[in-house]
């Protein structure tokens, strides 16, 4: 009888550390950029001004769009 | 405000791979790094699709997320860049990034990989001054501080690869579709949206 016992309380322990191999996580990390430690790009200034905008907006028309 | 995107119509491209020869040339990219690659699906059969692929420049970059060392910045109107002096190697953009983008010159014992290496948009990076030697051997050439779009995209031949601000570039795609007739057959449409859609 005892070792019956055992060998069920063994199976069910056995079942119990098989199955936690088969569960997954479904929580996502989700990561937030930090801020930029690098050098300063003087493109940045220049990207922003209404002026480059529109020049690279005549660019995309001129090249790209069907003819 | 719009923001500076790639869009490759895959019903366009014709895997002549001019975009990749394009992107090599101009920025006299090294052996082993490919910046922009051709990718074709079900190749050889009937119904086969190519589309050019490079850093999207991500809305909220993944690549940046992860960045132990914060090396990336976007523009103002979207384009991701990323200071090579403060790169590591690690290589934690490449397993982030969905595109694969990142790439290493060097494949060395102990995992060295180099400084990480992508498309800029042609932006090139933080070194001084714009189109300086400096920032052409590190980052390739700035054409956008020129006034100019991508390479890539302005030598596309069949104009399956589009590049600029992203309004005017879905105003092309949305014409295009029209005159089609029909839904837009971009790749993995029918994926994500199912057939009757």
């Amino acid at each position: 009888m005892n070792t019956r016992v055992a060998l069920k309380v063994g199976s069910l322990a056995l079942l119990a550390v098989l199955a936690a191999g088969c569960g997954r996580a479904t929580d996502v990390t989700v990561y937030e950029p930090g801020v930029y430690k690098g050098a300063k790009d003087p493109l940045l200034e220049m990207h922003a001004t209404a002026e480059h905008k529109a020049l690279l907006q005549e660019r995309l028309t001129m090249g790209q769009t069907d003819r | 405000m719009a923001r500076m995107k790639f869009l490759c119509d895959s019903e366009r491209c014709i895997e002549c791979n001019g975009c990749v020869t394009a992107c090599k040339n101009e920025h006299e990219v090294p052996w082993g790094v490919n910046r922009r690659r051709v990718v074709t699906l079900e190749d050889g059969v009937p119904g086969e699709r190519s589309i050019s692929v490079a850093c999207m420049h991500c809305t909220d970059a993944p690549c940046a997320a992860v960045c132990p060392v914060d090396c990336f910045y976007t523009t103002d109107d979207g384009i991701v860049l990323h200071d090579k002096d403060l790169c590591i190697g690690c290589g934690y953009c490449l397993y982030a990034c969905p595109f694969g983008a990142p790439q290493y010159p060097q494949k060395e014992a102990f995992g060295v990989r180099g400084k990480m290496d992508k498309c800029t948009f042609c932006a090139g990076g933080p070194e001084g001054k714009e189109n300086s030697e400096a920032e052409r051997e590190k980052y390739g050439r700035n054409r956008i501080a020129e006034g100019k779009l991508p390479m890539c995209a302005e030598m596309c031949a069949t104009k399956a690869l589009l590049a600029g601000d992203g309004d005017m570039v879905a105003d092309i795609y949305r014409e295009r579709v029209t005159k089609r007739s029909g839904r837009p057959q971009s790749w993995g449409w029918l994926t994500a949206y199912q057939e009757d859609v």
